[in-house]
């Protein structure tokens, strides 16, 4: 099948979305069937097919989002509405819109920050429970509760963990 | 007139911090927050007002509650429950915000109750929370009820906030998605901005009826 030509062809526009809370891996695919349901479920099959929302390409927390243009508004109220992923809590912020998916990648690269990874685990006290320090940037800090029970994550900041 | 959230739910009641909750609506636009059961305060930048939620209250010990708020200058909202008790509620002084019409009964909210709350200057809350994590039918019927709002607030002009009414940075939304979502109900760049202020409104006395010009 050969090409279309340039003024036949799909005009699209492609999405930089980040995903939160840092550290979260996410599938491409998971986050597509993800994305697809929240569309349908807000906008109906008709508007839905009118988007084609597709993941293109993922860096660590950043994924690409490609859409029809002059969709980007419906898909961007649609991502809006994405909670959880695979049963994962997570929250959608976009970033950017742009025509081109080397825009957005060059737009990744400036907005990077170190790998967290390297630091290794520590613990802390908040509200008199020992907690473990699952991610830290800046001054934003995430614990995870220590222990088999009630492990859930907590959002806090440096100020929070120095003043007690 | 600052951009504020009317109602976020911090540690204990959430997972995160009151100050996460601040540094996350400085990055997605806020200036201001009413953090429920909160010292007001400021916090990288961002306003926090303390919010008092009043819920599951008979009408007899309203008055009571709300003289003991009053003097910790707070933003005080009441649980919406019927008709009767949400037109007494809009009568009492004191009272800020009436919030949860999408989950009460259909008749809660009429244009009598509307000529009151635009009369007393007493806001209501448009929670999104139903909208951003609702599907289907209970999606459907909060957008019809804050429609319903809508026309009211359009004929008798009373404050609209909105909130996300979140527990945690997960659930907060940035201020252009806020006007995405807000979008669905019918409201406009316009109405969306005047819903941002709508703190602003209700805690500003209003100007006096009569000016005296020296």
């Amino acid at each position: 099948m050969s090409t279309r030509p340039p003024t036949l062809r799909e005009k699209r526009r492609y999405l930089l979305v980040h995903i939160d809370p840092p550290g979260t891996i996410i599938d491409q695919k998971d986050l597509h069937y993800t994305i697809s349901d929240a569309t349908t479920s807000l906008w109906g099959d008709v508007v839905a097919a009118v988007i084609t929302s597709a993941v293109v390409a993922s860096e660590g927390q950043y994924f690409i989002i490609r859409c029809r243009r002059g969709t980007e508004q419906d898909l961007s109220v649609a991502l809006s509405t994405i909670t959880t992923c695979c049963g994962i809590p997570i929250a959608l912020r976009m970033v950017a819109a742009s025509g081109t998916i080397n825009t957005l990648r060059e737009k990744i690269q400036s907005l990077k920050t170190p790998d967290l990874k390297a630091n290794p685990p520590r613990e802390c006290t908040f509200d008199k429970k020992l907690f473990q320090i699952n991610q830290c940037n800046g001054q934003k800090i995430d614990v995870i509760e220590k222990g088999f029970k009630n492990t859930n994550r907590l959002f806090l900041t440096r100020e929070d963990l120095e003043e007690l | 007139m600052k951009i504020t959230d009317a109602c976020v739910y911090p540690y204990p009641c959430g997972d995160s911090s009151v100050r996460r909750m601040a540094l996350e609506a400085k990055a997605l636009g806020f200036d201001r927050l009413v953090a429920a059961d909160t010292p007001s305060g400021e916090s990288y930048g961002v306003e926090i007002y303390s919010g008092i939620l009043i819920r599951e209250t008979a009408v007899k010990d309203l008055a009571s509650r709300i003289k003991r708020e009053r003097n910790n200058a707070a933003v005080v909202s009441v649980q919406a429950g019927d008709n009767g008790f949400n037109r007494s509620v809009l009568n009492h002084k004191g009272v800020h915000i009436l919030r949860g019409l999408h989950s009460s009964d259909k008749n809660a909210f009429d244009h009598v109750t509307a000529k009151i709350a635009a009369d007393n200057r007493v806001a209501i809350d448009l929670d999104l929370s139903p909208l951003i994590s609702g599907r289907g039918y209970s999606r459907q019927r909060v957008m019809h009820r804050y429609r319903d709002i809508l026309v009211l607030e359009r004929r008798y002009e009373f404050p609209i906030t909105i909130s996300s009414h979140a527990r945690s940075i997960l659930d907060m939304r940035a201020v252009r998605e806020i006007a995405g979502l807000s979008s669905l109900i019918g409201m406009d760049t316009h109405d969306v901005e005047m819903a941002f202020f709508g703190v602003d409104i209700i805690t500003t006395p209003p100007d006096p009826a009569v000016k005296v010009i020296l």
